[in-house]
């Protein structure tokens, strides 16, 4: 194993054996020998990745496509055909939260427990007693049973002491379902202070705004072998493309208003890279204009910037998320946000129409800016990706350092 | 050594199963962890009743001969029928979470052990305030022959809690299995029986002396009923025997402890 790596997976093959009806006991094995039949699903054939120490990668694929089978190996709780898997240090699992809680416990009680089961110490479980408490906010509630708890509070529970486990590696599936939307976001920024103390972390979700935010790399995994990895900016949208290819429902409808509208001499949408999405409404401009109302794409450092999409929807879409998301040319997230988050009611969106976000200033330092836009369901399905759809420069005359300029003053005695 | 290492890792788990088996029998009871007294001692008050009053045996003071037999003989038992379950009332944990699975038989039998070692509080209490009393230097001996017990029981439980997961009617088999092999055992009757009965058979009686709860059970009323030091040479003969079941216990459960996730 190469030093600097915390995993090495190497051609790691997997199949289950899905019995038709499986008789388990003796009687049942003996006599309806028929009954045991079965059809070997080959769910991994032979995926090899290396992670390095401190390294953030996210798994995506569809459904049965072998990720979590592929985290269910890491976590060894499931064991391959062949292949082999090395990881180094300590492992630990937000997979199952709250894995051995006794309901007549008190919470403390719990916490003993349950950080026992990921190989914890006392020792180690009392130094991180109240940090684990703290952070699952339960102070007044934490020496009452856990069968009285709600079960967003035994969740938060759960949470907190998986997340404080300090593992050298950290396995993750679909975990920020946890609690309201205040928790979500802790437990979000906690996964970023894990990340940025050099923990390893691997992914998997469907959630792919999530990866890219904490994920170094993607990695796309379809029919049990790995389709594509990179950049999360770039694989993502290969994924979210042959998803969207996939999803029938109204595809072909859709398809055909597409296609009618490149015929009379649109746009065409599907011959662009940088946009995907399945096209029940589409984003048929994005230009953005400077205070005096100027079609500019060069903005000085706290300038205002008003920002016009204008829309076409095929028929009534009442579940649309409008976002953007800024980054710079070095592709650090500058700035990201959606109508869900503004207003937490999603937009009902129909016909041509025209969404228009007014930013007050604009506090970047000197740089050129790119911005993507997305039209999409609350739950991340892509209606229309627009990556990069504006390129703005913005200059400052002042010489400050940093993505942002934040508005300050001296004063000096 | 690797694993051995893994273990020790995992003490706090061990011990905090442990604890959750010993106080989460009695949650909720009034009594609460008392029970883990008051059952042995009502047990002993029943024995002593049908066996001093209606069915009298011809054996001295005969509940104590009993008891201090059954006690540990209860050990060895639910080692074996709840051990042999005690990966699939854990399945939650196994399907979901990665820990030495040994973890578990460890706990259940450490559980069923310490569970033993309280029973005992009172098989003592019960010596010293009926007057029967006890010998200091045989006592000595008793966690030696406690030890010996416990690695057998650990071998079996990890035997049988493996194949528990692949064959679910081990379970049930393991119940009558249980019972036939507590009537196999001198546990209600004393070695000087079969010795009687078998005396023209020596064949039979070596494959008698071959069970390895027999002298078990024959050392824990020589320290405790005739008050003498154990026949060292039969616990040897034990331990062995236990090294034995133990090792092949830890490989069979070694080969089978890779598909429990998906068995279950």
């Amino acid at each position: 194993m190469k030093p600097e790596n915390a995993i090495e997976v190497h051609n790691l093959e997997k199949s289950f054996k899905v019995y038709y009806d499986k008789g388990s006991t003796f009687k049942e094995k003996v006599l309806f020998t028929k009954r045991n039949r079965y059809e070997v699903r080959h769910v991994l054939r032979g995926i090899s990745f290396e992670v390095k120490k401190g390294e953030a990668i996210g798994l995506i694929g569809h459904n049965g496509c072998g990720k979590s089978t592929t985290l269910k190996l890491l976590t060894r709780i499931i064991y391959p055909d062949s292949g082999t898997i090395e990881m180094a240090g300590r492992v630990a699992s937000l997979i199952e939260l709250g894995a051995g809680f006794h309901p007549d416990m008190s919470g403390r009680e719990n916490i003993y427990i349950n950080a026992a089961i990921f190989g914890l110490t006392k020792k180690e479980i009392d130094a991180r007693l109240n940090d684990i408490i703290a952070f699952s906010e339960l102070e007044e509630f934490i020496d009452n049973p856990v069968r009285t708890y709600s079960s967003g509070m035994y969740m938060r529970l759960a949470f907190a002491v998986a997340i404080n486990v300090d593992a050298d590696i950290l396995l993750v599936d679909e975990i920020l379902a946890v609690g309201d939307a205040g928790f979500q976001a802790k437990c979000f920024n906690k996964m970023r202070e894990i990340k940025g103390s050099g923990t390893t972390i691997v992914i998997v979700s469907h959630a792919l705004n999530q990866i890219e935010q904490i994920c170094d790399r993607s990695i796309w995994i379809h029919e049990g072998v790995i389709k594509a990895e990179g950049l999360p900016r770039d694989v993502d949208p290969l994924y979210m493309i042959y998803m969207s290819s996939r999803a029938s429902g109204n595809a072909q409808a859709v398809e055909l208003a597409r296609a009618a509208d490149a015929a009379k001499g649109g746009y065409n949408r599907a011959e662009d890279k940088n946009r995907w999405g399945s096209g029940e409404v589409i984003m048929t401009s994005v230009t953005c204009y400077n205070d005096k109302g100027e079609d500019v794409r060069a903005f000085a450092s706290n300038e205002s910037c008003n920002i016009e999409i204008k829309y076409n929807a095929v028929y009534k879409i009442e579940d649309t998320v409008i976002g953007l998301a800024v980054y710079r040319d070095d592709n650090s997230h500058v700035y990201g946000t959606n109508t869900l988050i503004d207003t937490s009611e999603p937009v009902v969106l129909e016909g041509d129409g025209t969404a228009v976000l007014k930013i007050k200033r604009l506090p970047l330092n000197e740089g050129v800016y790119k911005i993507d836009f997305e039209l999409h369901k609350p739950d991340g399905f892509d209606y229309d990706f627009w990556k990069e759809a504006l390129r703005i420069t913005v200059s400052n005359p002042h010489q400050e350092a940093g993505i942002i300029s934040l508005e300050h003053e001296w004063t000096i005695d | 050594m690797k694993k051995a290492k893994e273990l020790y890792a995992y003490r706090e788990m061990i011990a905090s199963l442990v604890k959750r088996e010993l106080r989460g029998r009695y949650k909720g009871a009034v009594l609460g962890f008392l029970w883990n007294f008051l059952n042995p001692l009502l047990q002993l008050i029943v024995y002593t009743l049908v066996f001093s009053v209606i069915m009298r045996a011809g054996i001295e003071k005969y509940y104590i001969f009993l008891f201090v037999a059954l006690v540990p003989w209860i050990f060895f038992s639910s080692a074996l029928t709840g051990g042999s379950s005690c990966i699939l009332a854990n399945q939650d944990l196994v399907k979901k979470i990665y820990f030495p699975r040994e973890v578990l038989p460890i706990a259940h039998t450490t559980a069923t052990f310490v569970n033993m070692l309280l029973s005992f509080v009172v098989v003592f209490a019960v010596l010293i305030v009926t007057g029967f009393g006890i010998n200091p230097v045989a006592c000595l001996f008793l966690p030696i022959i406690m030890i010996v017990e416990y690695v057998i029981c650990l071998g079996m439980c990890m035997i049988f809690s493996a194949l528990t997961v692949y064959v679910r009617d081990m379970q049930n088999i393991m119940a009558i299995v249980a019972m036939a092999w507590q009537f196999l055992t001198p546990v209600m009757y004393g070695q000087q029986m079969v010795e009687g009965a078998l005396a023209n058979h020596p064949l039979m009686m070596t494959i008698w002396n071959y069970n390895p709860t027999t002298p078990l059970i024959n050392a824990y009323r020589q320290i405790l009923y005739y008050k003498e030091i154990p026949d060292m040479h039969y616990i040897g003969m034990a331990l062995l025997l236990g090294i034995v079941v133990c090792i092949i216990g830890w490989a069979v459960f070694e080969k089978l402890q890779k598909g429990f996730a998906e068995e279950l």
